[in-house]
C-alpha cells in the first residue's frame, strides 16, 4: 500500500492588473493544478494581503467559460455563435484576408485596439506595436486611462516619479485629489493611515462621499470637472496670503509671474461659484496645505477625465512646488511613477518600422471610425482587438456596436471570455491568464521590478500575447531576428538593465526573489525634488510650460512609439480652467433637457469588467445601480431599489435605484465594469457617455455626461 | 458584504487581524474584536491569519455565524479601533486548545 503524497510548490508572480498596487503573488500549486493565489508577505506594499478583486483569482483560472480555442463566427455578428477551428486554419484566414485588405486599401486598413487588459512588459499595453508597426497599419492611440495625466505631468515637471506612495507615511497633510484610494490603491492606504497616527490630516477631494472620502478627516465635495479652478482657487489664497515659498520658487520654477496673474483671475468666491465648494472652505484647503509641512497630494486619474482635465492635472502638480512642499521627505505629489523605470520603448514598440505619414487612429474614437463618421480613407476594413474591452469601456458605445455589425469589417479578438466585444468577431483567439504565462510587470504607483512566473501550463490552446504575435509575425512573412528572440532575450532588451536604477537588479535575481526595488532612494528619504532636478527642459517646475509649444500631444508609449501626427492642437502654456462642455453654462439648453450629470468610476470588485463575470464577485459587487441624492429622486417619484432608464441622445440603459446622500443634488453615480451583456438592456454606462477628448493627451472625457432619469 | 468576527476570537483576541487589515476595520472590547462593516472592503487579508478562525466572509460563510452579523455591525460602532497589534489575553492558549486550533 503507497499513499499518495501530492506535490505542492509555490511560484512567485505578480498581479497582471491595472491597477497602482502590482501586487507580489505566491502561486500555490498542488498536482499541477493552481490552488489559491496569495499576496507575498515580505512585499512593501502587498504586505500579505491582496484585494477583493482577486480573491478568487485561482478559480478564476478555471473558469468554465474561458476561451480555451481559436473560434470562428457560424451565425450573425454579434449573435455569439462560434465554432472550433484550429490556430493553423485560424492564422491562414487571417493571413488570407489581411493580404487581400493590404492589396485593395493598403495595411492603414487594418487597425489594432488594445489597453491594459495585462500590464506586463511583454503581453501589456505595447506587446502588439511592434508587429502592426512592422505591418504597417493605422497606429491605434490608446489614451483609455492616464494619458492626459501623462501629458500634463510631462509638460510641468517632467518625466520624473515624483513622490513614492510609500513616503506618504512621513507627510503631515495628505490630500487624496479625485481617487477611491480604498477601491483602486489599496495597498497604498496603510501608508496614509501611518501617517494619520503620527498626526496627519487626510482630505478627500470628490464628487462622490466615496468609502475613502468616509474614511477621511474632511471631505470636499467638488462639481465633476471643475478641479482645475479648485487648484488655481488654491494658489489665489497662498499667493494673496503670502504663503508662497519664495526661495523654492525662485530657484526651481519657471514662470511664476504667468502663474500668479492667472491665480489672480481665480478669487474664491468665483471658484466658489464653479466648484460648488465655499469660499471659506477653499481658504481654509488652501491654507493648511501651504503651512502644514510636508503636504502631498494623491491625484487620481478622474481628474483627467473632463475637457480641462489635462490642465486640472497641470494645475494640482504645480501646487507643491508653489509651496516648496518638494524640500521634505513626504512632501509632492504622487501621480504615475512609471517614469524611473528604464524602459526601452524603442525595442518595445519598434517606431522605426512605422511608414512615414501613417495615420493615427484614436482609440476612444472607435465608434467614429467604423461607422464611416470619421470620413477615414481608406476605411478601416479590419479591426484587431486584444487587452481591451471598447464596447464596454470606450463612450458612445452604440456606435462602437454599430460599426462592429458591419459585414465588410474583419474582426479578431484575443481573449480570456466571450465579452460583449468578443462576441462581434469573426475570429476568436485564446488567450493565457497570468498564472500561465511569463512577464516582467509594468507597475504604475509603486517602484518595484515585479516578475510574474507561470505556476501553470496553459489550458486548451491558450497562447501568451508574446506568442500570439510571434505567430501572426511569421504567418505574415516576417523574418526579422526580433521575432525569434526569446521572452528571456526580449525582457533585456526591454530596459536598461546597466542604468543607475537597476543597479544590482538582474533577471536570474528577479527570477530567485519576484520582485525588487529600484535603485531611486529609500521612502523614508527620498526627496527627489528637493533641490529642483525637474526632468523638463529647464529642469525647473514649469509653471509656464515650454513644452506648450508644440501643442497638444501624446506621450509616445500611449500611441506605439510613434512621435509624428500628433494632435497638435494649441495649449495655453500656464494652466488655466476649462469648464466642462455639458454644463447649464455652456449649453442651457441640453443642461435642460438632461438635468443629472453622471460620473461613472471604477467598481469595488471588479477590474473594469475583468471578474465580472464571476457570480461570486457579481454577488459582492451587485447589479448595476444608479446613486441619485433623496431629494432628486423624491422629485422623480423614483423609489429606492426600483429600476430607472438612464439616457441622452447618445444612449441609454437601466439601473437600480439607491437614493443616498452620497452624491450632491443634481449629480448621479454609477459604476463602469458590469458587462453590457449581464444588464437589463443589454447597454451599460458607457453608451451615455461623450465621445469628445479633454484638452491634453487625447483623454476621455468620461465625466462630462448630463443625462436624465425615468422610472421604468 | 463585509467579514464578520465570531465568537472564536472571544478570551483570545490575538489580533494578527489588525496587522494585516489595510483599512483599520478593527474594533475591540476586553474579551474580542469586531470588524466595523462600513469599513471593512472585503479584501480578505485577515482570515487566514487569524489563529482561531473566527473570521469569516459573509457571502459564503456557514449559516450559524449569521447571528454574529449584527453583533459586529453593533459593537464596532461603539468601540474604539484598535491601531497595532496586542499582546494575547491571558486566556487564549487554552481557548485556542479548547477550539482545537
Amino acid at each position: 500500500m503507497s499513499a499518495h503524497l501530492s506535490e505542492t510548490r509555490v511560484v512567485r508572480g505578480a498581479c497582471p492588473q491595472d491597477c497602482p498596487d502590482t501586487c507580489a503573488f505566491l502561486y500555490h500549486v498542488e498536482d499541477g493544478k493552481l490552488v489559491e493565489v496569495t499576496g507575498d508577505p515580505d512585499h512593501p506594499m502587498t504586505r500579505g494581503g491582496l484585494c477583493v478583486k482577486l480573491k478568487n483569482f485561482a478559480e478564476h483560472h478555471y473558469n468554465p467559460d474561458r476561451l480555451l480555442y481559436p473560434m470562428k463566427r457560424v451565425g450573425p455578428k454579434g449573435s455569439g455563435q462560434f465554432e472550433r477551428i484550429s490556430w493553423d486554419a485560424a492564422l491562414a484566414e487571417i493571413k488570407r484576408r489581411w493580404t487581400d485588405i493590404i492589396a485593395a486599401h493598403g495595411a492603414q486598413a487594418i487597425m489594432p485596439h488594445a489597453y491594459l487588459g495585462h500590464q506586463g512588459t511583454l503581453n501589456g499595453l505595447t506587446a502588439g506595436d511592434a508587429f502592426f508597426n512592422r505591418l504597417g497599419s493605422t497606429v491605434a492611440e490608446k489614451t483609455y486611462c492616464e494619458s492626459g495625466s501623462s501629458t500634463a505631468w510631462i509638460m510641468t515637471v517632467g518625466p520624473t516619479g515624483g513622490l513614492d506612495v510609500e513616503s506618504l507615511e512621513f507627510s503631515k497633510y495628505i490630500i487624496v485629489w479625485g481617487m477611491n484610494m480604498l477601491n483602486t490603491n489599496l495597498h497604498a492606504w496603510p501608508f496614509i493611515l501611518k501617517a494619520r497616527q503620527n498626526g496627519a490630516k487626510i482630505v478627500v477631494i470628490d464628487p462622490v462621499r466615496t468609502r475613502t472620502a468616509k474614511q477621511a478627516d474632511w471631505h470636499i465635495p467638488i462639481k465633476p470637472g471643475t478641479d482645475a479652478a479648485l487648484a488655481l482657487g488654491m494658489m489665489n489664497v497662498i499667493i494673496e496670503a503670502g504663503l508662497v515659498d519664495q526661495d523654492y520658487v525662485d530657484q526651481y520654477t519657471l514662470g511664476y509671474a504667468d502663474l500668479q496673474a492667472r491665480a489672480a483671475e481665480f478669487p474664491p468666491d468665483r471658484v466658489a461659484a464653479i466648484t460648488g465648494i465655499p469660499a471659506t472652505d477653499i481658504r481654509k484647503l488652501a491654507r493648511e496645505y501651504a503651512t502644514t509641512q510636508p503636504s502631498a497630494i494623491r491625484q487620481g486619474v478622474a481628474v483627467e477625465r473632463s475637457p480641462g482635465g489635462g490642465d486640472a492635472v497641470r494645475a494640482i502638480t504645480c501646487l507643491p512646488a508653489l509651496v516648496g512642499a518638494w524640500r521634505h521627505v513626504g512632501g509632492g505629489t504622487v501621480e504615475m511613477p512609471i517614469w524611473e523605470f528604464p524602459f526601452n520603448f524603442g525595442f518595445m514598440c519598434r517606431p522605426d518600422w512605422i511608414p512615414p505619414g501613417t495615420r493615427v487612429v484614436n482609440e476612444l474614437d472607435l465608434g467614429a471610425a467604423l461607422t464611416g463618421t470619421m470620413k477615414l480613407d481608406p476605411p478601416i476594413k479590419s479591426l484587431f482587438v486584444y487587452n481591451s474591452n471598447p464596447v464596454s469601456q470606450a463612450p458612445s458605445a452604440a456606435t462602437i456596436v454599430d460599426g462592429l455589425k458591419r459585414e465588410d469589417l474583419f474582426t479578431v479578438v484575443s481573449e480570456l471570455f466571450i465579452t460583449d466585444t468578443a462576441r462581434y468577431a469573426d475570429l476568436l483567439l485564446p488567450a493565457t491568464m497570468q498564472a500561465e504565462q511569463f512577464d516582467l510587470m509594468v507597475t504604475w504607483g509603486h517602484l518595484y521590478v515585479m516578475l510574474n512566473q507561470p505556476a501553470i501550463a496553459p489550458p486548451g490552446e491558450c497562447v501568451s500575447n508574446f506568442d500570439l504575435f510571434r505567430r501572426l509575425a511569421k504567418t505574415m512573412g516576417f523574418d526579422d531576428e526580433y521575432w525569434s528572440l526569446s521572452e528571456d532575450e526580449s525582457l533585456l532588451r526591454s530596459y536598461d538593465w546597466s542604468s543607475p536604477q537597476m543597479q544590482g537588479i538582474t533577471l536570474e535575481k528577479l527570477k530567485d526573489k519576484g520582485w525588487m526595488r529600484l535603485n531611486v532612494g529609500t521612502p523614508d528619504q527620498r526627496k527627489p525634488h528637493a533641490e529642483g532636478n525637474f526632468k523638463t527642459p529647464s529642469g525647473k517646475c514649469e509653471f509656464k510650460a515650454s513644452a506648450a509649444a508644440g501643442g497638444n500631444f501624446v506621450v509616445p508609449v500611449w500611441r506605439s512609439g510613434y512621435e509624428a501626427m500628433q494632435p497638435g492642437d494649441p495649449v495655453d502654456p500656464v494652466p488655466t480652467y476649462i469648464p466642462p462642455v455639458e454644463t447649464a453654462e455652456n449649453s442651457p439648453a441640453l443642461a435642460k433637457r438632461y438635468p443629472f450629470s453622471l460620473v461613472s468610476p471604477k467598481p469595488h470588485a471588479f477590474l473594469n469588467t475583468q471578474y465580472a463575470n464571476e457570480p461570486v464577485q457579481q454577488r459582492r459587487q451587485g447589479e448595476q445601480l444608479i446613486v441619485i441624492h433623496p431629494s432628486d429622486a423624491a422629485a422623480r417619484k423614483i423609489a429606492q431599489g426600483s429600476y430607472v432608464k438612464v439616457f441622452n441622445e447618445r444612449g441609454s440603459f437601466e439601473a437600480r435605484a439607491e437614493l443616498s446622500e452620497d452624491v450632491m443634488p443634481g449629480l448621479l453615480m454609477t459604476n463602469v465594469g458590469h458587462w453590457p451583456g449581464h444588464n437589463r438592456t443589454g447597454t451599460a454606462v458607457n453608451s451615455t457617455t461623450p465621445p469628445r477628448h479633454a484638452n491634453l493627451g487625447q483623454a476621455g472625457t468620461y465625466s462630462d455626461n448630463r443625462v436624465d432619469l425615468q422610472a421604468v | 458584504m463585509p467579514h464578520i468576527v465570531t465568537d472564536n476570537c472571544r478570551l483570545c483576541l490575538f489580533t494578527e487581524c489588525v496587522e494585516h487589515c489595510p483599512v483599520q476595520c478593527f474594533h475591540a472590547d476586553a474579551e474580542r474584536i469586531y470588524i466595523d462593516p462600513e469599513v471593512c472592503i472585503d479584501c480578505g487579508a485577515c482570515v487566514p491569519v487569524c489563529p482561531v478562525q473566527a473570521i469569516h466572509d459573509v457571502i459564503d460563510m456557514a449559516d450559524e455565524h449569521h447571528v454574529w452579523i449584527l453583533v459586529n455591525a453593533e459593537r464596532a460602532r461603539d468601540l474604539p479601533v484598535v491601531q497595532a497589534k496586542r499582546e494575547p489575553l491571558p486566556t487564549a492558549v487554552a481557548r485556542r486548545a479548547e477550539l482545537g486550533f
